[in-house]
């Protein structure tokens, strides 16, 4: 078992309500593997939504694990899920997780497709999963865009510069902030300057306000 | 007053409908799998139609402060579709365990095929094996013989009358499910199916146990403030305040509360979100840094 996916077991066993915890426990016995799909599916019904609410010492283990970005948007059944698919990769042939990471987003519902996409970060040879990311960004359901979009350092890392940009024009138009864009400072580029400046020029002349967001994107004033 | 739809079709419906709904007092619908009005002729349709009932239609309605559950399974129709019901038949265990799927369905007779037997049948076995309770709808055409055959099939398969709803019933058949420990559901619509005098006189009759009432609003001619309109006119007949509440309220969530997946103490307290101060909120936090997220 690799040491994040050791943190992140060691962390759920923490916040799951008492109801959970028998499954929680169980998440990484000898019978898991043929669960997999119906514990990722029950993983909101047996660990609750809660937050996790992690002090520092919690923290300072996560960033040691290498998950050096905020883990606040995310509840008690996302840390399971994320748990569940790390534990999988630390014993699936790397086909075998393609296949198995592709499948529990293409059956999922929301909170399952979120989790995926929170996952991604931490698992091996991430920018494989590049295409699923950025199939992810075309979503109209807000929380899913969020998590690949918002705290979730994958697109920085791996998003081609074409499709970062669409992951930064859609947060502007969606209004989330972009704080929590990882990297965005790191990849900001003439071409999503421009982008951001049409954008703006176009809301203008709509008669509509732009943001301080977009404004700061469009480099106005500067 | 808050009320349940608990049949009404969202993904054939408008957000003007959404925020009708909501207007009028809708806070929870249930959305059962149907028939889309035109064939599927491969399976992977039905998991796009899936994902679809457990993700975009429910983030729909959470824009407008309705809870959106649903009920999955192979309808009476496609159960006669030979390249696509073994596939989803088998399909479902997949979906059976997510948190908003509330019962299996709709489930039942259309033409009263074989083929359609042997899908109810095999459905009351995976409701079975995923602790759920069943939607089952009844045919328009040879109604109370499908519905007489309908209670017959459970009761053979041994499956418990009070995990079972049969939808769509009218002055005929009603009696016959109120004779068994079934729930009764009736769809109120503009034209056919059951109106809201109708409905009034049956609750004189009946009372209000086990009756729940619907607006199986569609892709058709129908009407999604059936609910509401059906509680005014109960009311307008002096039906008790009681006796409205259980009927739109009390008895769809126990009915699908038995699936364990419903929190009727949250969906009492909840209140409709306001998109205006949700608006607002998020314009005032532009540019700054305090996390914002959407319900999920």
């Amino acid at each position: 078992m690799s040491p994040t996916t050791r943190v992140l077991l060691e962390l759920l066993a923490l916040c799951v309500p008492e109801t959970g915890r028998a499954w929680a426990a169980a998440l990484t016995d000898a019978g898991a593997a043929a669960r997999f799909t119906a514990d990722f599916a029950a993983a909101t019904r047996r660990a609750g939504q809660a937050p996790l609410a992690l002090d520092a010492p919690a923290r300072d283990r996560l960033r040691a694990a290498g998950v050096d970005w905020p883990l606040d948007a995310w509840g008690a059944d996302d840390l399971a899920r994320v748990a569940m698919l790390l534990h999988a990769a630390d014993r699936l042939p790397p086909g075998a997780l393609v296949a198995l990471v592709e499948d529990a987003n293409a059956h999922g519902d929301t909170d399952e497709r979120r989790a995926v996409l929170l996952a991604l970060p931490l698992l091996p040879d991430a920018a494989r999963f590049v295409a699923l990311a950025v199939d992810a960004c075309r979503t109209n359901v807000r929380p899913l865009f969020e998590a690949i979009a918002c705290d979730n350092p994958f697109p920085q890392r791996h998003f081609p510069e074409a499709s970062f940009n669409q992951l930064v024009l859609k947060a502007v138009f969606l209004d989330v902030p972009l704080a929590h864009v990882v990297g965005l400072g790191a990849r900001r580029g003439g071409e999503l300057r421009r982008m951001a400046a049409d954008y703006a020029r176009e809301r203008r002349a709509a008669g509509r306000p732009v943001s301080a967001d977009l404004a700061g994107l469009a480099e106005e004033g500067r | 007053m808050r009320l349940v739809d608990p049949h009404i079709h969202m993904t054939s419906r408008t957000t003007d409908d959404y925020a009708a709904m909501a207007a009028a007092g809708v806070v929870v619908v249930v959305e059962p799998a149907f028939w889309l009005g035109q064939p599927r002729t491969h399976v992977g349709t039905f998991e796009d139609y899936f994902a679809s009932l457990l993700g975009w239609e429910r983030f729909r309605a959470s824009q407008f402060g309705i809870h959106h559950f649903c009920t999955l399974g192979l309808n009476p129709k496609e159960a006669n579709e030979p390249r696509v019901a073994d596939g989803v038949l088998g399909l479902l265990p997949r979906y059976l365990d997510k948190r908003t799927v509330v019962a299996v369905g709709e489930i039942g007779f259309d033409d009263q095929t074989p083929a359609e037997e042997r899908a109810f049948h095999a459905q009351l076995d995976l409701a079975r094996a995923h602790d759920l309770p069943v939607l089952v709808h009844t045919p328009h055409r040879d109604k109370k013989r499908g519905t007489e055959r309908s209670l017959a099939l459970v009761r053979e398969h041994g499956f418990p009358d009070e995990r079972v709803l049969i939808d769509h019933n009218n002055e005929e058949t009603l009696p016959l499910v109120l004779a068994t420990g079934c729930w009764a559901g009736h769809s109120v619509y503009p034209d056919t199916k059951m109106d809201e005098q109708r409905m009034v006189a049956l609750v004189q009759r009946y009372g209000a146990e086990r009756i729940v009432v619907n607006s199986a609003a569609d892709w058709g001619v129908s009407d999604p403030l059936k609910v509401p309109k059906t509680v005014a006119a109960m009311q307008a007949a002096g039906i008790p305040a009681d006796d409205v509440e259980t009927i739109v309220w009390r008895n769809p969530l126990a009915f699908f509360a038995q699936s364990g997946r419903v929190d009727v103490t949250m969906l009492a307290a909840s209140t409709a979100v306001d998109q205006g101060a949700l608006f607002e909120g998020n314009s005032v936090l532009r540019g700054q840094t305090p996390l914002v997220r959407s319900p999920r």
